[in-house]
């Protein structure tokens, strides 16, 4: 018999240390069992927070819960002890690199199902069976640092499948996770959805939610507070996300060359990840590049900018980029990290744009024009504050516009859209195209996210088994 | 053999030689470590770092105990030869053991706390990590125009905060994949002490107590 249990959030209200002003206020939300519940709203306004909560990690880990209770069934969070409540509740991760503690995917599962006290008979069983209906037993002995973020994200989904939790709570799970193993791993959501689980999923992109959501809340960005969307409200959410794919992108002819690779090889643990591949990248257009999760999108990116060896030829502007000085290289071809954290050098939001203005090599971003940027991504009343206290999207816009100020001639960028709100991302997108427009710059996009950002790119360079080629068309 | 009675042998061992000056000692530790490391088929570019690198550390200490100090040629012999002993019971426990048979073995055989043994295995599996975090920090300071050299504040600032926030993760991971302090666990390969690590383990302590009682140098 299946345990039905809602979660019922009542009178919540929620806030960081150091914060100004509660993250969540006086939230009331019910969350039925047995259904997939989409939680949607703009970036830091406490999604993450709210499904820590849920999971019993925070307040123990982070925050004060200044009023409220969060029920389980019939059991407070915070009254289920903490040996218990896995068992009831678990939480997939938003960052891919902070799921797991072991070294492999094995031992990972072995770990978890260790600490529920499955007996040792059955875990083997368990996490073979976890894996399978996944569909990522290939992984089994893969060392995690070594699996791509996408892959990442499948083995943790694995994990929760072993642990068998009647509600799973996701954060932002699908933000480096390409669209076919987005499909395949909403389409497993919505089988557990039906075997008896019940789903809470935060997330910003709302492509193909439309018909696997059963309920839809927004946590509205004013009032701190989340509710449930009628019919009407829920058509006008999707609008914006429904619309086919039918970006068309041209063939490189006449374009100038930026950078070219000759015979380019990448292998990662002693598999040949790419290559040999042969291509160019075209000046002063944006170059969308596509592929699966561990094709070595991300690696190529290494490449270029020298943080990883390779074979082959890497050319700038007809130079052998290994030939050029790398403090020069480093400020001529920028790389806008995934990680927005390991971009930042500096201590608060203003410090870190004041580096950037003073090592621009442009003088197309007045005081005036950043002052505008900032508005638009609703970061002017966080300019003093500590970088590493933003939320995530916050954070990655904090990053694309310091990235932007360099002014470098080519700006590589490595899933700069994860975490953002469709509201930032149109802004985004506005950003990047007077950069190329109005600066000439190079952009070389790696995304997932493709919705929301139509006419920016002018290329499509598809990588698909080790091969790179461009495409007209998407898919 | 068992991990903890390894662990615990080559330990004790360890301890000894500090407080001995017994040369013979040595040679045999360093002798039996060789051996030991050979069966477990050690590659040959590992094996000829262990003989060469101590060895120069070595050479140093005794040129420096002979010629600045006062010390006996014996005395030098010892340090030298403590060096090598060090070096290949290390080798044959580390080369040997991986850090999560180590990890099962002290939880389960040393009753260790969870805590403890997960945190270190966490820290261990973070070094590959840690390694690439300082040269992509240093690469991204790059690209704002900024040079970070080993010894600039920000360098360690940068990695020390990336480590306190991958503990703080890590703290989360765990405790969302189940665990909990100090509760039992279940133990999908259960790690045993045998009779027979006993017994090596014993007689191989005691056998080597005679050599210092041996008239050897």
């Amino acid at each position: 018999m299946v345990n039905l249990v809602n979660v019922t959030v009542h009178d919540f209200t929620f806030q960081y240390d150091h914060a100004p002003r509660p993250t969540l206020n006086h939230v009331n939300v019910t969350f039925p069992d047995h259904r997939f519940s989409l939680l949607s709203g703009p970036s830091g306004t406490g999604k993450s927070t709210l499904l820590k909560s849920i999971a019993g990690l925070y307040p123990e880990f982070s925050g004060h819960q200044l009023s409220g209770t969060i029920t389980l069934g019939e059991h407070a969070v915070s009254d289920i002890a903490a040996s218990q409540r896995s068992s009831l509740v678990t939480l997939l991760f938003q960052d891919p690199n902070q799921q797991f503690a072991m070294d492999t995917v094995e031992h990972e599962l072995v770990f978890a199902l260790e600490n529920l006290q499955v007996p040792a008979n059955e875990i083997n069983d368990r996490l073979d069976k976890a894996l399978a209906f996944i569909g990522i037993s290939q992984l089994k002995h893969r060392t995690l640092t070594q699996l791509s973020g996408g892959e990442k994200q499948k083995v943790a989904l694995a994990i929760i499948v072993a642990m068998n939790s009647q509600v799973i709570l996701l954060d932002e799970p699908f933000a480096s996770v390409d669209p076919e193993a987005r499909h395949s791993l909403l389409l497993n959501l919505k089988r557990l959805v039906n075997q008896g689980k019940t789903v809470i999923l935060a997330d910003h992109d709302l492509t193909e939610y439309e018909t696997i959501a059963d309920n839809v809340f927004a946590l509205d960005s004013a009032s701190r507070q989340i509710k449930e969307l009628d019919r009407d409200e829920r058509y006008q959410l999707f609008q914006p996300f429904t619309r086919p794919l039918s970006q068309q992108f041209s063939l490189p002819q006449q374009q100038p060359e930026m950078m070219s690779v000759q015979d380019l090889k990448l292998v990662q643990n002693g598999r040949l990840l790419l290559g040999p591949s042969t291509f160019a990248l075209m000046a002063h257009r944006a170059t969308l590049i596509t592929g699966a999760n561990g094709t070595g999108k991300s690696t190529f990116f290494s490449a270029l900018t020298r943080l990883t060896n390779y074979t082959g030829l890497i050319t700038y502007q007809q130079k052998n980029i290994q030939k050029i000085r790398r403090s020069r290289y480093a400020t001529t071809v920028n790389l806008m990290f995934q990680d927005a954290e390991t971009q930042f050098v500096n201590v608060t939001v203003n410090e870190e744009l004041a580096l950037s203005i003073k090592h621009s090599q442009t003088n197309f971003y007045t005081q005036h024009r950043i002052d505008s940027m900032l508005a638009d991504l609703n970061l002017t009343e966080h300019r003093n504050q500590v970088l590493y206290s933003l939320s995530e999207g916050q954070k990655k816009k904090v990053q694309l516009v310091c990235m932007l100020i360099m002014g470098a001639p080519v700006l590589l960028l490595d899933e700069p859209f994860k975490g953002l709100d469709y509201q930032s991302l149109q802004v985004v997108a506005q950003l990047l195209k007077s950069a190329m427009t109005e600066l000439g710059q190079t952009l070389i996009v790696i995304s997932h996210q493709l919705n929301g950002l139509d006419g920016l790119f002018n290329y499509h360079l598809q990588l698909r088994d080790g091969q790179f080629s461009y495409q007209e068309a998407l898919g | 053999m068992n991990p903890t009675v390894k662990l615990t042998l080559i330990m004790v061992l360890a301890l000894e030689i500090s407080f001995t000056q017994s040369i013979t000692m040595n040679v045999i530790l360093t002798l039996l470590g060789l051996i030991y490391l050979l069966i477990h088929r050690i590659r040959w570019q590992t094996l000829f770092y262990f003989l060469t690198i101590p060895g120069l550390f070595a050479a140093a200490l005794v040129w420096s105990l002979l010629y600045q100090g006062t010390a006996t040629n014996h005395f030098a012999g010892v340090i030298f030869s403590r060096m090598y002993a060090y070096v290949f019971l290390g080798g044959a426990f580390s080369l040997t053991t991986t850090p999560y048979q180590l990890a099962q073995s002290l939880e389960q055989n040393a009753h260790l706390p969870t805590k403890f043994v997960y945190g270190i295995l966490a820290a261990v599996n973070m070094l590959p990590r840690i390694r690439r975090e300082v040269a992509t920090i240093r690469s991204a300071a790059q690209m704002r125009g900024v040079t970070l050299h080993f010894w600039s504040p920000v360098l360690y600032f940068k990695a020390i905060l990336a480590a306190l926030k991958w503990s703080e993760n890590t703290a989360e991971a765990m405790t969302s994949h189940g665990y909990v302090e100090d509760t039992p666990r279940s133990h999908v390969i259960t790690i045993s002490i045998s009779r027979c690590d006993y017994v090596t383990a014993v007689s191989l302590f005691i056998l080597l107590q005679g050599i210092l009682f041996l008239p050897v140098p």
